[in-house]
Protein backbone atom coordinates (compact mmCIF):
# COMPACT_ATOMS: atom_id res chain seq x y z
CA UNK A 1 0.00 0.00 0.00
CA UNK A 2 3.03 2.70 0.66
CA UNK A 3 4.61 1.13 -2.18
CA UNK A 4 2.07 1.75 -4.59
CA UNK A 5 1.55 5.25 -2.82
CA UNK A 6 4.75 6.48 -3.08
CA UNK A 7 4.96 5.08 -6.44
CA UNK A 8 2.44 6.98 -7.39
CA UNK A 9 3.79 10.12 -5.81
CA UNK A 10 6.69 9.64 -7.22
CA UNK A 11 5.23 8.99 -10.99
CA UNK A 12 3.48 12.09 -10.34
CA UNK A 13 6.51 14.08 -9.63
CA UNK A 14 8.25 13.13 -12.11
CA UNK A 15 5.79 13.79 -15.11
CA UNK A 16 5.44 17.54 -13.22
CA UNK A 17 9.07 17.18 -13.50
CA UNK A 18 9.10 16.31 -17.07
CA UNK A 19 5.85 18.93 -17.82
CA UNK A 20 8.00 22.05 -16.00
CA UNK A 21 11.01 21.16 -17.54
CA UNK A 22 9.84 21.13 -21.30
CA UNK A 23 7.25 24.25 -20.71
CA UNK A 24 9.00 27.00 -18.85
CA UNK A 25 12.52 27.45 -18.29
CA UNK A 26 14.17 27.48 -15.35
CA UNK A 27 15.95 30.97 -15.45
CA UNK A 28 19.21 30.80 -13.11
CA UNK A 29 20.02 34.22 -11.63
CA UNK A 30 22.64 35.06 -14.42
CA UNK A 31 23.15 39.13 -13.79
CA UNK A 32 22.19 39.18 -9.98
CA UNK A 33 25.32 40.96 -8.54
CA UNK A 34 26.12 43.39 -11.42
CA UNK A 35 22.38 44.09 -11.46
CA UNK A 36 22.48 45.05 -7.78
CA UNK A 37 25.34 47.87 -8.47
CA UNK A 38 23.92 48.63 -12.02
CA UNK A 39 20.51 49.73 -10.81
CA UNK A 40 22.09 51.71 -7.56
CA UNK A 41 24.24 53.47 -9.92
CA UNK A 42 21.29 54.30 -11.87
CA UNK A 43 18.82 55.45 -8.66
CA UNK A 44 18.22 53.02 -6.84
CA UNK A 45 18.83 52.41 -3.13
CA UNK A 46 22.40 50.57 -2.16
CA UNK A 47 20.44 47.43 -1.56
CA UNK A 48 17.74 47.04 -4.00
CA UNK A 49 14.94 44.59 -3.46
CA UNK A 50 15.32 40.84 -4.54
CA UNK A 51 11.94 40.71 -6.04
CA UNK A 52 12.83 43.58 -7.91
CA UNK A 53 16.06 42.76 -8.81
CA UNK A 54 15.08 39.30 -10.10
CA UNK A 55 12.28 40.90 -11.95
CA UNK A 56 14.73 43.41 -13.73
CA UNK A 57 16.61 40.54 -14.90
CA UNK A 58 13.88 38.45 -16.08
CA UNK A 59 12.98 42.09 -18.52
CA UNK A 60 16.59 42.13 -19.55
CA UNK A 61 17.14 38.77 -20.49
CA UNK A 62 13.71 38.83 -22.13
CA UNK A 63 14.66 42.06 -24.08
CA UNK A 64 18.18 41.00 -24.99
CA UNK A 65 16.25 37.78 -26.67
CA UNK A 66 13.85 39.66 -28.89
CA UNK A 67 16.38 41.74 -29.68
CA UNK A 68 18.77 38.53 -30.94
CA UNK A 69 16.15 37.11 -32.69
CA UNK A 70 15.06 40.09 -34.34
CA UNK A 71 18.46 40.20 -35.50
CA UNK A 72 18.59 36.84 -36.12
CA UNK A 73 16.29 37.04 -38.34
CA UNK A 74 18.12 40.53 -40.71
CA UNK A 75 21.20 38.28 -40.69
CA UNK A 76 19.97 35.10 -41.96
CA UNK A 77 19.30 36.91 -45.50
CA UNK A 78 22.95 37.90 -45.06
CA UNK A 79 24.38 34.67 -43.95
CA UNK A 80 26.20 35.41 -40.40
CA UNK A 81 24.83 36.87 -37.61
CA UNK A 82 26.91 40.62 -37.49
CA UNK A 83 27.26 43.32 -35.40
CA UNK A 84 26.01 45.67 -38.08
CA UNK A 85 22.50 43.70 -37.49
CA UNK A 86 21.85 45.23 -33.90
CA UNK A 87 23.09 48.71 -35.00
CA UNK A 88 20.47 48.22 -37.26
CA UNK A 89 17.95 47.40 -34.72
CA UNK A 90 18.90 50.54 -32.45
CA UNK A 91 19.11 52.98 -34.98
CA UNK A 92 15.80 54.93 -33.99
CA UNK A 93 17.45 55.26 -30.61
CA UNK A 94 20.34 57.31 -30.60
CA UNK A 95 22.14 57.56 -26.82
CA UNK A 96 22.10 53.71 -27.36
CA UNK A 97 23.74 53.84 -31.00
CA UNK A 98 25.66 56.86 -30.05
CA UNK A 99 27.23 54.34 -26.93
CA UNK A 100 27.75 51.43 -29.15
CA UNK A 101 29.70 53.12 -31.73
CA UNK A 102 31.96 54.63 -28.65
CA UNK A 103 31.86 51.07 -27.31
CA UNK A 104 33.20 49.45 -30.76
CA UNK A 105 35.50 52.29 -31.34
CA UNK A 106 37.27 51.55 -27.99
CA UNK A 107 37.84 48.09 -28.17
CA UNK A 108 39.54 49.04 -31.60
CA UNK A 109 41.95 51.04 -29.93
CA UNK A 110 42.66 48.83 -27.45
CA UNK A 111 42.88 46.21 -30.22
CA UNK A 112 45.39 48.29 -31.50
CA UNK A 113 47.29 49.19 -28.64
CA UNK A 114 47.76 45.59 -27.74
CA UNK A 115 48.94 44.74 -31.39
CA UNK A 116 51.31 47.94 -30.87
CA UNK A 117 52.43 46.68 -27.43
CA UNK A 118 53.24 42.97 -29.10
CA UNK A 119 55.29 44.42 -31.49
CA UNK A 120 56.97 46.19 -29.27
CA UNK A 121 57.69 43.65 -26.83
CA UNK A 122 59.12 42.07 -30.04
CA UNK A 123 61.56 44.40 -30.57
CA UNK A 124 62.92 44.73 -27.21
CA UNK A 125 63.38 40.73 -27.14
CA UNK A 126 65.23 40.80 -31.07
CA UNK A 127 67.67 43.47 -29.62
CA UNK A 128 68.60 41.17 -26.63
CA UNK B 1 20.45 62.95 1.84
CA UNK B 2 20.41 66.65 0.62
CA UNK B 3 19.20 67.92 -2.20
CA UNK B 4 20.15 71.34 -1.87
CA UNK B 5 21.59 72.40 -5.60
CA UNK B 6 21.91 69.89 -8.68
CA UNK B 7 25.81 69.68 -9.04
CA UNK B 8 25.22 69.38 -12.50
CA UNK B 9 22.79 72.90 -12.61
CA UNK B 10 25.80 74.30 -10.35
CA UNK B 11 28.41 73.85 -12.00
CA UNK B 12 26.70 74.65 -15.45
CA UNK B 13 25.10 78.02 -14.08
CA UNK B 14 29.48 78.71 -12.91
CA UNK B 15 30.26 78.05 -16.48
CA UNK B 16 27.55 80.37 -18.50
CA UNK B 17 28.89 83.10 -15.94
CA UNK B 18 31.94 82.88 -17.21
CA UNK B 19 31.76 82.19 -20.96
CA UNK B 20 29.16 81.40 -23.51
CA UNK B 21 29.03 77.77 -23.85
CA UNK B 22 31.00 76.85 -27.21
CA UNK B 23 29.51 73.44 -27.10
CA UNK B 24 25.82 72.71 -27.08
CA UNK B 25 24.96 72.61 -23.17
CA UNK B 26 24.67 69.12 -21.41
CA UNK B 27 21.26 68.94 -21.65
CA UNK B 28 21.12 69.42 -25.45
CA UNK B 29 23.08 66.90 -27.49
CA UNK B 30 22.57 63.05 -27.40
CA UNK B 31 26.46 62.57 -28.25
CA UNK B 32 28.09 64.14 -25.43
CA UNK B 33 31.38 62.31 -25.12
CA UNK B 34 33.37 62.97 -22.68
CA UNK B 35 36.66 61.63 -21.49
CA UNK B 36 37.37 62.12 -18.19
CA UNK B 37 40.55 60.93 -15.65
CA UNK B 38 39.04 58.23 -13.47
CA UNK B 39 41.08 56.91 -10.75
CA UNK B 40 38.69 54.43 -8.06
CA UNK B 41 37.92 55.89 -5.28
CA UNK B 42 39.48 55.25 -2.58
CA UNK B 43 36.13 55.07 -0.03
CA UNK B 44 32.60 53.58 -1.08
CA UNK B 45 30.46 57.13 -0.96
CA UNK B 46 26.49 56.92 -1.07
CA UNK B 47 25.36 58.83 -3.74
CA UNK B 48 21.90 60.08 -4.16
CA UNK B 49 21.45 62.64 -7.63
CA UNK B 50 19.33 61.93 -10.51
CA UNK B 51 20.73 61.82 -13.59
CA UNK B 52 20.93 61.01 -17.53
CA UNK B 53 23.04 58.44 -18.27
CA UNK B 54 21.99 58.52 -21.54
CA UNK B 55 23.07 62.13 -22.27
CA UNK B 56 26.70 61.66 -20.67
CA UNK B 57 27.99 58.90 -22.54
CA UNK B 58 31.41 59.32 -21.24
CA UNK B 59 34.36 57.23 -22.34
CA UNK B 60 37.43 57.36 -20.10
CA UNK B 61 40.98 58.55 -21.07
CA UNK B 62 43.84 57.91 -18.77
CA UNK B 63 46.96 59.26 -18.76
CA UNK B 64 48.86 57.71 -21.56
CA UNK B 65 51.62 54.98 -20.61
CA UNK B 66 51.30 54.04 -17.07
CA UNK B 67 50.18 50.16 -16.27
CA UNK B 68 50.17 48.85 -19.69
CA UNK B 69 50.14 45.09 -18.55
CA UNK B 70 47.49 45.35 -15.66
CA UNK B 71 45.05 47.42 -18.06
CA UNK B 72 45.66 44.54 -20.77
CA UNK B 73 44.54 42.09 -18.85
CA UNK B 74 41.93 43.69 -17.14
CA UNK B 75 40.11 44.85 -20.33
CA UNK B 76 39.40 41.80 -20.84
CA UNK B 77 37.23 41.46 -17.50
CA UNK B 78 35.74 44.80 -17.89
CA UNK B 79 35.49 46.79 -21.08
CA UNK B 80 32.39 49.05 -20.02
CA UNK B 81 35.22 50.51 -16.93
CA UNK B 82 37.12 53.21 -16.55
CA UNK B 83 40.28 52.30 -17.54
CA UNK B 84 41.37 53.17 -21.07
CA UNK B 85 44.83 53.67 -21.43
CA UNK B 86 44.15 55.99 -24.65
CA UNK B 87 42.26 59.21 -25.00
CA UNK B 88 39.67 58.65 -27.55
CA UNK B 89 38.58 61.62 -28.71
CA UNK B 90 39.80 64.44 -26.45
CA UNK B 91 38.10 66.97 -25.39
CA UNK B 92 39.08 69.56 -23.48
CA UNK B 93 36.34 71.29 -23.25
CA UNK B 94 33.90 68.60 -22.04
CA UNK B 95 36.44 66.77 -20.26
CA UNK B 96 37.17 70.55 -17.99
CA UNK B 97 33.34 70.22 -17.74
CA UNK B 98 33.19 67.04 -16.51
CA UNK B 99 35.97 67.91 -13.68
CA UNK B 100 34.11 70.76 -12.79
CA UNK B 101 31.33 68.43 -11.90
CA UNK B 102 32.89 65.96 -10.36
CA UNK B 103 34.87 67.79 -7.84
CA UNK B 104 31.37 69.25 -6.62
CA UNK B 105 30.12 65.66 -5.54
CA UNK B 106 29.14 64.56 -2.66
CA UNK B 107 30.20 61.49 -0.97
CA UNK B 108 26.58 59.94 -1.94
CA UNK B 109 26.59 60.99 -5.36
CA UNK B 110 30.11 60.48 -5.99
CA UNK B 111 29.86 56.12 -4.77
CA UNK B 112 26.83 56.51 -7.21
CA UNK B 113 28.63 57.60 -10.04
CA UNK B 114 30.86 55.13 -9.16
CA UNK B 115 28.78 52.37 -9.39
CA UNK B 116 27.65 53.77 -12.49
CA UNK B 117 30.82 53.56 -14.19
CA UNK B 118 32.00 50.39 -13.03
CA UNK B 119 28.88 48.43 -13.17
CA UNK B 120 28.37 46.28 -16.40
CA UNK B 121 27.55 42.90 -17.39
CA UNK B 122 29.82 40.03 -17.48
CA UNK B 123 30.79 38.62 -21.27
CA UNK B 124 30.79 35.53 -20.44
CA UNK B 125 27.27 35.28 -18.53
CA UNK B 126 26.18 37.76 -21.87
CA UNK B 127 28.02 34.88 -24.31
CA UNK B 128 26.10 31.81 -22.46
CA UNK B 129 22.37 33.98 -23.27
CA UNK B 130 23.40 34.87 -26.29
CA UNK B 131 24.24 31.37 -27.67
CA UNK B 132 21.30 29.86 -25.89
CA UNK B 133 19.11 32.43 -28.07
CA UNK B 134 21.07 32.14 -31.49
CA UNK B 135 22.09 28.65 -31.55
CA UNK B 136 25.09 29.30 -32.77
CA UNK B 137 28.61 28.10 -30.56
CA UNK B 138 30.75 31.17 -32.04
CA UNK B 139 29.13 34.57 -31.27
CA UNK B 140 31.72 37.45 -32.10
CA UNK B 141 33.17 40.05 -29.36
CA UNK B 142 31.71 42.70 -31.03
CA UNK B 143 28.28 41.39 -30.59
CA UNK B 144 28.36 40.51 -27.32
CA UNK B 145 29.96 43.93 -26.18
CA UNK B 146 27.22 45.81 -28.01
CA UNK B 147 24.20 43.81 -26.10
CA UNK B 148 26.18 43.89 -23.21
CA UNK B 149 26.09 48.33 -23.74
CA UNK B 150 22.53 48.34 -25.03
CA UNK B 151 21.66 46.21 -22.01
CA UNK B 152 23.20 47.97 -19.71
CA UNK B 153 20.97 51.72 -20.89
CA UNK B 154 18.13 49.61 -21.19
CA UNK B 155 18.15 49.22 -17.81
CA UNK B 156 18.78 52.57 -16.86
CA UNK B 157 15.86 53.36 -19.10
CA UNK B 158 14.06 51.27 -16.88
CA UNK B 159 15.28 52.24 -13.53
CA UNK B 160 14.64 56.11 -14.36
CA UNK B 161 11.61 55.65 -15.50
CA UNK B 162 10.82 53.39 -12.54
CA UNK B 163 11.79 56.47 -10.42
CA UNK B 164 9.59 59.08 -12.39
CA UNK B 165 6.50 56.27 -11.53
CA UNK B 166 7.40 56.37 -8.15
CA UNK B 167 7.43 60.52 -7.99
CA UNK B 168 3.93 60.76 -9.35
CA UNK B 169 2.95 58.03 -6.89
CA UNK B 170 4.75 60.07 -4.08
CA UNK B 171 6.06 56.48 -3.01
CA UNK B 172 9.68 56.13 -1.56
CA UNK B 173 12.50 53.83 -0.74
CA UNK B 174 13.66 50.96 -2.91
CA UNK B 175 12.13 50.55 -6.02
CA UNK B 176 9.81 47.99 -6.12
CA UNK B 177 8.52 45.42 -8.60
CA UNK B 178 5.43 47.49 -9.30
CA UNK B 179 6.90 49.88 -10.39
CA UNK B 180 9.43 48.70 -12.67
CA UNK B 181 6.32 46.59 -13.86
CA UNK B 182 4.52 50.32 -15.25
CA UNK B 183 8.04 51.23 -16.27
CA UNK B 184 8.27 48.51 -18.20
CA UNK B 185 4.66 49.23 -19.74
CA UNK B 186 5.50 52.49 -20.39
CA UNK B 187 8.87 52.28 -22.31
CA UNK B 188 6.48 49.58 -24.45
CA UNK B 189 3.88 52.31 -25.17
CA UNK B 190 7.41 54.38 -26.59
CA UNK B 191 8.50 51.64 -28.66
CA UNK B 192 11.81 51.19 -27.27
CA UNK B 193 11.22 47.59 -26.63
CA UNK B 194 11.66 44.69 -29.19
CA UNK B 195 7.99 43.59 -29.91
CA UNK B 196 7.62 40.38 -30.88
CA UNK B 197 5.87 39.31 -33.80
CA UNK B 198 4.55 35.52 -32.28
CA UNK B 199 3.53 36.38 -28.61
CA UNK B 200 5.88 34.66 -25.71
CA UNK B 201 3.92 31.57 -24.29
CA UNK B 202 4.93 29.28 -21.40
CA UNK B 203 6.78 31.67 -19.76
Amino acid sequence: MSNTAAAAAASSSKSKAAGSSQAPEKRKPLFQKELQHMMYGFGDEQNPLPETVALVEDIVVEYVTDLTHKAQEIGTKRGRLLVDDFLYLIRKDLPKLNRCRELLAMQEELKQARKAFDVDEEKITSLD
Amino acid sequence: MKHSKDPFEAAIEEEQEESPPESPAGGGDDEGRLEIEQTPEESERDVGVRRQPKKFKSSVAVAEGKNKDEDEEEEEENMEAELTKYPTTADPAKMAKMQVILSQFTEDQMSRYESFRRSAFQKGNMRKLLQGVTGSQKISMPVIIVNCGIAKMFVGELVETARVVMGERNDSGPIRPCHIRESYRRLKLEGKVPKRSVPRLFR
